[in-house]
């Protein structure tokens, strides 16, 4: 039974990362609780991720230049590599399983229409943003992400989220944790462009292709290969730790004073 | 394959919405119910309901003037509040919400202010502040015709009809919590809602004024209607979980069973309705027992509010994505049990000012035993 849900599970998934790649931009309408059009960005392009776990090792590097780049509070994260223990219960087996975990930039993005001030905007480029200056952190946005993506960000008091380093891509640089991975499992680029390199994995491991949660019907933009079915829906696990604490008690930090 | 899967290290994050959000949802819930409970007495005028509107009325107008200040309050950043009307998003429940409440609560405030205005004219008329007070308040002599109470009460009645949809909308509209992403909700909402009021007026009804029979009786019925209503839409909910007709609430019976303090807590609601509902029953049966209707008040009030309470608090502590539960434990601080503390307190600043100006039990009995 669990065998089969799984399978199923796991077909979903994978027929859904295709679907999440038809355009949705057509259908923004102004129905309660659809979605606004889009503004900023360039309409010509479609950025997305593609994760190769294949070539991630759990190192948390990308977890570490994303707090540094993007100045987010202790304990809050932008990005994070979920770390899984796998055991088989009748051979006592065990192997691990990383999972990098940020924001989707959905395609069907519930964070935005909810924002009753427009903060949270998708831009033309699909990149989903948040205006900290409109922002008047009702946390709404926080709790309609499916991801547990979002946060309220405790020194600006108002929402915060992964931005595919918008400020940097606007530039020509790299997101800080694409920079920093040592594998090279991130890839991001411009969906609408044939020839960019996510275009042509995409196109060469279209059928293995997963996203996160494809029942939410959010169309996410973080494509996943090498992706274990169980774990595309909040995985059935045990929390090992549940924070880093020194002997005394007080949590660790890794944070540069002065932010 | 069977397997053990542990999650090495489960971040924790904090809650989004603070008891804030219970105290505005319990109030103006409160307010739209005890709202409805004015309606036979003041819009319709029936004798007999009455003395049920008077204490209904002051119900109403403290919630809706003290709900409003616990949603500012948890917005990070209240003083942006402005952004709200400069940024109409008419797609947002949030943005309707936001321009429906001060309608709502003038309306309430216009509609209260011609109740009570006839009593404070006449107050008017004596020596001292509170005359003089009277006097400005009730703009003048001149009499208010009574279409101009019925036009208030009619548009306060159908703008309460937006607050209750908006506010269950808001949450039901989330999928990402299997827990609030039904139908049943915005329901669950009002009767709770009605249970609150009702409970309220019994509380204000034994301290406040004479402990009126009627208003007891009337408000008790009101309670039992409720929660029977209550339990029979409890009851659907489940069974569309059960019989897995509804994904959502599947789901959200799975983190409940996986979770012993969920478990001890719908227990806990389950002998609290029960013992309520009873409780009703025998005080109505036994007319002696209608002036200890008090108790039957208060468990009514903790019901509403800690069913607000599950379902808001409770329900942000279930992580979307990783292991286990985010744990949460109420702050002392401002976002906390001070808010919390504080929200009443302001509430209860609003009744006794209210009290001391506004000659709003005429023709009550007054002396309480
Ligand atoms: S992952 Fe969450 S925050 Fe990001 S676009 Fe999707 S719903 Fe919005
Ligand atoms: S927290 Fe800010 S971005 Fe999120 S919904 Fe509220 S106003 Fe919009
Ligand atoms: S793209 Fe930028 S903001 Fe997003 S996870 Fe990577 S480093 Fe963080």
């Amino acid at each position: 039974m669990d065998k089969i849900r799984r399978a199923l599970l796991g077909q979903i998934a994978k027929l859904t990362a295709g679907a999440a790649l038809v355009p949705l931009s057509s259908v923004a309408s102004a129905a309660i609780n659809d979605q606004p059009p889009r503004r900023e960005g360039d309409p010509e392009k479609r950025y997305a991720m593609l994760i190769d776990l294949r070539a991630c090792i759990g190192c948390q590097a990308c977890t570490v230049s994303c707090h540094i780049e993007n100045e987010a509070p202790l304990g809050n994260f932008r990005t994070i590599v979920s770390q899984y223990e796998v055991e088989h219960e009748e051979t006592g087996d065990s192997a691990t399983f990383m999972l990098p975990r940020l924001c989707n930039h959905c395609e069907n993005p519930p964070c935005v229409p909810v924002c009753p001030v427009q903060a949270t905007f998708q831009r033309q480029d699909g990149i989903v943003v948040v205006d900290n200056e409109v922002c008047v952190g009702c946390a709404y946005c926080v709790q309609a992400c499916p991801y547990d993506a979002r946060f309220i960000n405790e020194h600006t008091q108002t929402a915060d989220k992964c931005t595919f380093c918008a400020h940097r891509l606007d530039v020509g640089l790299l997101p800080a944790c694409v920079e920093s991975c040592v594998g090279g499992a991130r890839i991001i680029g411009d969906l609408h462009d044939p020839d960019s390199q996510i275009s042509r994995m995409m196109k060469e491991h279209y059928s293995e292709l997963m996203v996160l949660k494809p029942e939410m019907g959010t169309a996410p933009h973080v494509f996943y290969l090498g992706m274990d079915e169980r774990f595309v829906s909040r995985p059935d696990a045990k929390p090992a730790i549940w924070d880093v604490r020194d002997q005394q008690g007080e949590e660790i930090g890794y944070e540069f004073s002065g932010h | 394959m069977n397997s053990a899967v542990i999650e090495v290290l489960a971040p924790r994050y904090g809650i989004a919405w603070y008891p804030w959000a219970v105290q505005y949802f319990f109030m103006i819930a409160v307010s739209y119910s005890a709202l409805l409970l004015t309606v036979p007495g003041l819009l319709l005028g029936k004798k007999n309901y009455q003395p049920l509107a008077k204490v209904a009325l002051l119900v109403t107008v403290s919630c809706t003037l003290v709900g409003p200040v616990a949603l500012l309050a948890d917005l990070h950043q209240p003083l942006r509040f402005w952004h709200f009307y400069a940024n109409l998003t008419p797609w947002s429940w949030m943005s309707i919400g936001s321009l429906l409440l001060p309608v709502y609560l003038l309306l309430v405030v216009a509609y209260a202010w011609l109740a009570w205005r006839p009593a404070m004219q006449e107050q008017a008329q004596g020596e001292g502040w509170i005359a003089k007070l009277s006097g400005w308040i009730s703009l003048g002599q001149w009499h208010a015709p009574r279409w101009m109470l019925v036009v208030s009460g009619l548009g306060a009645l159908l703008f309460s009809l937006g607050i209750m949809i908006y506010t269950g909308a808001e949450v039901a509209i989330v999928k990402a919590r299997p827990l609030w992403d039904t139908l049943w909700l915005p329901v669950m909402f009002a009767l709770t809602g009605l249970v609150a009021a009702a409970g309220l007026v019994i509380l204000i009804n034994r301290l406040m004024t004479g402990n009126d029979e009627d208003v007891n009786e009337q408000s008790l019925k009101v309670v039992f209607v409720s929660m029977v209503l209550s339990a029979l839409v409890a009851a659907l909910w489940i069974s569309e979980g059960i019989t897995g007709f509804s994904p959502s609430v599947e789901q959200a019976l799975v983190s409940l069973q996986g979770n012993p303090e969920w478990r001890a807590v719908a227990i806990y609601g389950l002998l609290v309705g029960i013992a309520l509902t009873l409780s009703t029953i025998v005080m109505l049966r036994r007319p002696g027992w209608l002036g200890r209707s008090w108790i039957a008040g208060l468990l009514a009030v903790h019901i509403g509010w800690t069913f607000r309470w599950m379902v808001l608090m409770e329900v942000q502590t279930v992580a979307k994505n990783t292991a286990g539960y985010y744990h949460y434990a109420i702050e002392a601080g401002s976002s906390g049990l001070l808010g919390i503390i504080g929200t009443f307190g302001l509430w209860l600043a609003a009744l006794l000012i209210i009290d001391i100006l506004v000659p709003w039990k005429k023709g009550l009995p007054t002396s309480p035993h």
